[in-house]
């Protein structure tokens, strides 16, 4: 009710202005004149310095307003203070302001570009009403025409969201304008409502009072903004609990969802949580930028019409807020449980076994371990388990389509292997609490144990291949563990292996016969030398050089895999052996004794130079007429001779050689033993520290989860791409430090971490927005990725900052628009689906340019009156104005049908 | 960084080098060379083999630990050991044996990205076997090619005659020595933090689409 008795002056049809003038009351004049000349001064001061010096002076730039800044200055008058601040452009291009910037309230509401507000403090709680308003304003109209300023000066009237003004501005001449803005909360009057009610109100303005202005046509000028909003789906969307996501036992975020589609579905993030789309919807402006109406009739016609008709369309996004939060893991994704994993890691140094994680929370543990305590039931573990373990799909195994080049960098494992996988579970099972990681790492454990007792081979790994050094030892050992289970497997199953991929073929898994000289071999040697020629030229064997036998190529034993462990140990012992002449590796040597026995058994005949020409083909040295292919038969044997280092006579070679027995490989005591080595892996694997194994899942899982966004489709995003790479960068060089630290309980490094795990945060949402806008505009890439590219430019300079220096930052919005091209309009016309039945029958409308059924959410009309100054009233004294337009009358009108602002400013001769 | 207390030290500064490359290309020959001032035919090496070498380079007393690897291929697998924290690699190739030199592209560089720990470890390339002029298949421009396109140091030499086998190490330590990350390894407590250094250039990122 209040509202609308308030609504009196602008709103009303006749025009009884506040005279200003009338104010003569000047028995305060001492400190009266002195507040003016206060003002008076500063206003001087601001007027003489311009806008260059004031920035230079402190002027700040009004949040998120391309080109306003502003200046404050604080007086004091009785016993209120006030605050005076001076809002300018710093380019003058004379330009009149169009919507299509970003622009202050006052700017929009009158027109005018630079001015002058003054109000009392908003500290001291002061609400200003109309009699004291205007004796502020006319203290600042008198100070400004003393220092013959032109600036328009505003005065806020009643409370702030009323947003109601007063306003007054010397035009230099004769003219004056005078502002005045008012809104109506609640209870608009039907009249208002629509186009031509406001039409009529603003031509009240003007219009003789005596005259039935309805039955004259007043040409008028005005512009119409409308902003839509896309619909929300369904009312159940908008209800999201985000606690149901954290408590401890919702592994599995799909169950909760009842099987509903979320919009991140085919994401690869969504096997592990579901995210809030950070596109919530979108704003759609259509602009009408020029019209001219002579009647209420034109109104009502323009009511009816479409949005499509409007001459401009922008679009800008609704942004979720938790993008701009900085949050520090409140938001559910990689990174908060990210953050959770490095509280584990710093708890993990409080027990020396994983088992006193469990059983200390028994028998009343630390206060922290029991706040962190929550461990999923006994289903949501064989979920895991059975997922690790048995849900694997053929392809992922030794896939890693679309691995990063710089994830590799990262000590962690490939994104599908075992203990990846185990530690992106980990993430999510319970809070992560370094308890429930341990009830899961022991059951995590048990089930390699099984496979390794059963001979089953493990899954997501690969059971051959060299093993991969640049990944965790976990990793490592795991790989270790497949190969040795498939070499059991193989053994038991009585087949032999060769080591020698090269060699391999279908017979070389038979076992050796024991009856020919073929003896452990697999195949004729043909002379390497011929591999360089042509295909259809068949290789000839090669022929043992005393015999003129076919040489056979023996069957090899494997060398040993090697974790990195295993490698550091044997370098160790390569220092301690020290600095010798004779020195060789042991390993080697043992190799190439075992390489010769099998090859004295497969060739009984050979010699020394026949085992060279196989094994070391260039330290035999061939005569010339041998490879100019002259007959075999006439020149045998070949003219050929060992290198000179290989016939040297202390040659280490002849000297094993000559120590070697002739045996198969298959009777040659192995090179390594897989029972041994897996029982060991395990052995490793069953008495883990607590600290190492948090210090290996952090480093998987950060690798890990920057692989499964890395896996993300959002298009040919370039400044995404560069982010993707800086992050894998980042996470790599933060680990490297930290893993090269032997200290358990260094909080500097535990900070480095949390920081990396707020990095990861913000490329995360990064990421999601890129995702999101990306399925959105399929159909018009472009479009999406210029939209990201204002996001990325408005998020990214606060996501370096922490949270602290974030705080102080007052919140700015985001707000840029991005306009739509004619081609791309039927593409947003489709994010606006009429409304069902349902929700039409819910709706009342009140306004009309509907969009497919959707009314506009604001509003936005600016009606202008302009006078050739020549012919206005007011033309006879002043003949200066001669040629000139003058706009006389502006009115802008802003809202919904049931909440109306409106702003006039009214330009006279006094 | 250099030990402060008691005696003076034996050395300032410790370098582990590697050296890599086919076999046959005269790696071990290269390193008997620089160690003993000697040639003389060498049995292939079998695994590995291992020098100390002390020398002053820049009024700084060294210690090399150089590391002499088998190139047979039977051994590759194994090799891979002795990558682990060297500082700088030397990589052999013969320049009368193309495919010696065509290999250090197919297969050791790669060799040393999977398997080096050290970032920013050294990387040279050794042309070796210059004395035998008349057998020279491959040119010095296109070891210089190499290195510009791999980003390592070049030299060719000969292990026989010495010529720039002194130079071929020397620069690689000096290059060490001009690496701050290098020169503080295994200095504990030396750590950076990147967080407090510049973030990783961004390349024209907020260049606008369309
Ligand atoms: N003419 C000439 N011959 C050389 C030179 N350096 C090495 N050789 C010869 O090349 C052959 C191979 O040399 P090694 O030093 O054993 O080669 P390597 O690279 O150590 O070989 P692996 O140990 O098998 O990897 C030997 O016969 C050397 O005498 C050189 O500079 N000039
Ligand atoms: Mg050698």
């Amino acid at each position: 009710m209040k509202s609308a008795n308030n609504s009196k002056g602008v709103m009303e049809d006749n025009d009884e202005e506040e005279e200003f003038e009338h104010f003569d009351d000047f028995t305060l004049a001492s400190s009266w004149e002195r507040f003016i000349s206060e003002i008076e001064a500063v206003c001087r001061q601001w007027f003489a310095d311009g806008p260059k010096n004031l920035l230079e002076k402190g002027a700040v730039q009004v949040n998120q307003l391309k080109d306003l800044y502003t200046i404050k200055s604080e007086f004091k008058y009785a016993t209120k203070s006030y605050c005076m601040e001076y809002y300018f452009t710093t380019v003058d291009d004379g330009k009149t302001l169009d919507w299509d910037h970003a622009l202050h309230d006052l700017q929009l509401s009158f027109g005018v570009k630079e001015f002058v507000v003054i109000a009392p403090q908003s500290a001291s709680g002061v609400v200003l009403d109309a009699p004291e308003a205007s004796k502020l304003l006319s203290a600042v109209a008198i100070a400004l025409s003393n220092c013959s300023c032109l600036w328009p000066a505003f005065v806020p009237v009643h409370d702030s969201s009323r947003k109601a003004y007063i306003g007054i501005q010397n035009m230099g001449t004769v003219f004056t304008r005078r502002f005045e803005a008012d809104r109506i909360a609640s209870q608009v009057p039907v009249k208002l409502m629509h186009l031509e009610g406001l039409y009529e109100l603003f031509v009240s303005k003007f219009a003789y009072t005596a005259v039935d202005w309805s039955m004259n046509h007043f040409e008028v000028h005005f512009k119409m903004k409308l902003t839509y909003r896309t619909p929300i789906h369904d009312d159940e969307d908008e209800i999201h609990d985000p606690d149901a996501d954290i408590t401890g036992s919702s592994e599995n975020p799909e169950g909760e969802m009842h099987g509903k589609a979320q919009w991140d579905d085919n994401f690869p993030w969504s096997k592990w949580y579901s995210a809030e789309d950070p596109v919530n919807g979108f704003e759609l402006l259509a602009i009408w930028s020029e019209i001219t109406a002579e009647s209420s009739l034109d109104m009502a016609e323009l009511e009816n019409a479409s949005p499509v008709e409007a001459d401009k369309w922008f679009l800008s996004p609704c942004l979720s807020e938790y993008l701009s939060d900085v949050s520090d893991g409140s938001t559910i994704g990689f990174a908060s449980q990210l953050h959770l994993l490095v509280k584990a890691l710093e708890m993990s140094s409080e027990a020396k076994f994983i088992e006193d994680f469990i059983s200390v929370f028994a028998n009343s543990g630390s206060e922290a371990l029991k706040s962190s305590a929550v461990v999923p039931p006994q289903t949501v573990l064989d979920r895991v388990l059975k997922n690790l373990f048995h849900e694997v799909a053929e392809t992922e195994i030794n896939s890693s389509p679309t691995e990063h080049k710089n994830s590799r960098s990262i000590k962690g494992a490939p994104q599908e292997s075992l203990f990846a996988q185990f530690c992106l579970h980990a993430l999510w099972f319970g809070n992560c609490s370094i308890r429930a990681i341990s009830v899961l790492w022991i059951e995590f454990v048990r089930e390699v144990r099984w496979c390794w007792e059963e001979s089953q081979s493990l899954p997501r790994m690969p059971s051959s291949g060299p093993i991969d050094l640049s990944t965790c030892l976990i990793n490592q050992k795991l790989h270790m563990l497949a190969v040795c289970i498939d070499q059991k497997h193989r053994e038991a199953e009585g087949q032999f292996v060769d080591a020698n991929d090269s060699m391999s073929s279908q017979e070389d898994l038979q076992s050796p016969t024991h009856n020919s000289s073929s003896h452990g071999a697999s195949k004729e040697v043909s002379d390497r030398k011929d591999e360089s020629s042509d295909a259809a030229n068949v290789a000839k064997p090669m022929m043992l050089l005393k015999s003129h036998k076919i040489m056979h190529a023996p069957i090899t034993l494997e060398p040993p895999p090697m974790t990195e462990d295993m490698h550091e140990e044997r370098l160790k012992a390569a220092v301690a052996l020290g600095d010798s002449y004779s020195f060789s590796a042991q390993l080697e040597t043992e190799i190439l004794a075992s390489d010769m026995s099998a090859f004295k058994a497969a060739n009984p005949d050979a010699v020394f130079e026949d085992f060279i020409r196989w094994h070391s083909p260039r330290d035999w040295e061939n005569d010339e007429n041998e490879e100019n292919g002259a007959s075999e038969s006439s020149s045998w044997p070949p003219r050929g001779k060992l290198s000179e280092r290989m016939s040297d006579l202390g040659n280490s070679w002849r000297k094993i050689w000559n120590e070697a027995p002739a045996v198969p490989a298959s009777e040659q005591k192995p090179l390594w033993d897989p029972n041994r080595e897996g029982e060991k892996v395990l052995h490793y694997l069953e008495t883990l520290r607590p600290y190492q194994l948090l210090e290996e899942m952090v480093c998987a899982a950060f690798r890990a989860a920057a692989d499964t966004l890395n896996r993300t489709s959002f298009g040919d995003l370039k400044q995404m791409n560069i982010k993707m790479d800086q992050l894998c960068i980042t996470i790599a060089s933060v680990l490297r430090i930290f893993l090269a630290q032997n200290t358990t309980t260094d909080t500097e490094l535990l900070e480095d971490l949390r920081r990396l795990s707020t990095t990861f945060e913000h490329i995360e949402k990064l990421v999601l927005l890129a995702a999101s806008l990306h399925v959105k505009f399929l159909q018009s890439p472009y479009l999406g990725q210029a939209i990201f590219t204002d996001c990325f430019n408005f998020y990214l300079p606060n996501m370096g900052t922490s949270s602290a220096n974030a705080h102080n930052d007052t919140q700015r919005e985001f707000d840029k628009k991005q306009q739509i091209r004619s081609g791309d309009r039927d593409l947003i016309v489709s994010m606006f689906p009429p409304p069902t039945a349902n929700q039409s029958w819910r709706r009342v409308l009140s306004m009309g340019n509907l969009l497919n059924g959707h009314e506009p959410i604001l509003r936005e009309i600016i009606f202008s009156k302009r006078d050739r100054a020549s012919r206005s009233y007011y033309a006879a004294s002043s003949p200066k104005l001669h040629q000139q337009d003058i706009e006389t009358y502006r009115m802008y009108v802003s809202g919904t049908s049931n909440d109306l602002g409106v702003a006039l400013a009214v330009a006279s001769f006094d | 960084m250099e030990s402060s207390s008691g005696a003076a030290p034996e050395f300032d500064y410790l370098f582990k080098l590697l050296m890599i490359g086919d076999s046959g290309v005269g790696k071990s020959s290269l390193l008997l060379s620089f160690t003993s001032d000697a040639f003389e035919e060498l049995s292939p090496t079998i695994g590995v083999d291992f020098k100390v070498k002390h020398l002053t380079l820049g009024g700084k007393k060294l210690k090399l630990a150089i590391w002499d690897t088998a190139g047979q291929e039977r051994f590759r697998t194994l090799t891979s050991s002795y990558y682990r924290g060297a500082q700088g690699v030397i990589m052999v190739y013969d320049v009368t044996r193309r495919d010696t030199f065509t290999n250090l592209s197919d297969i050791w560089a790669k060799e040393i990205d999977l398997y080096s720990t050290n970032q920013d470890c050294i990387k040279m390339l050794v042309g070796n076997k210059v004395d035998k002029e008349s057998e020279r298949v491959v040119s010095k421009k296109e070891g210089i090619d190499f290195a510009r396109e791999y980003g390592c140091l070049f030299i060719e030499c000969s292990a026989k005659t010495r010529v720039n086998v002194e130079q071929c190490f020397e620069e690689l330590v000096l290059k060490i020595l001009d690496t701050p990350s290098l020169l503080a390894e295994g200095s504990a407590g030396n750590k950076k933090n990147i967080f407090k250094q510049k973030p990783p250039e961004s390349t024209d990122a907020s260049s606008s689409c369309c």
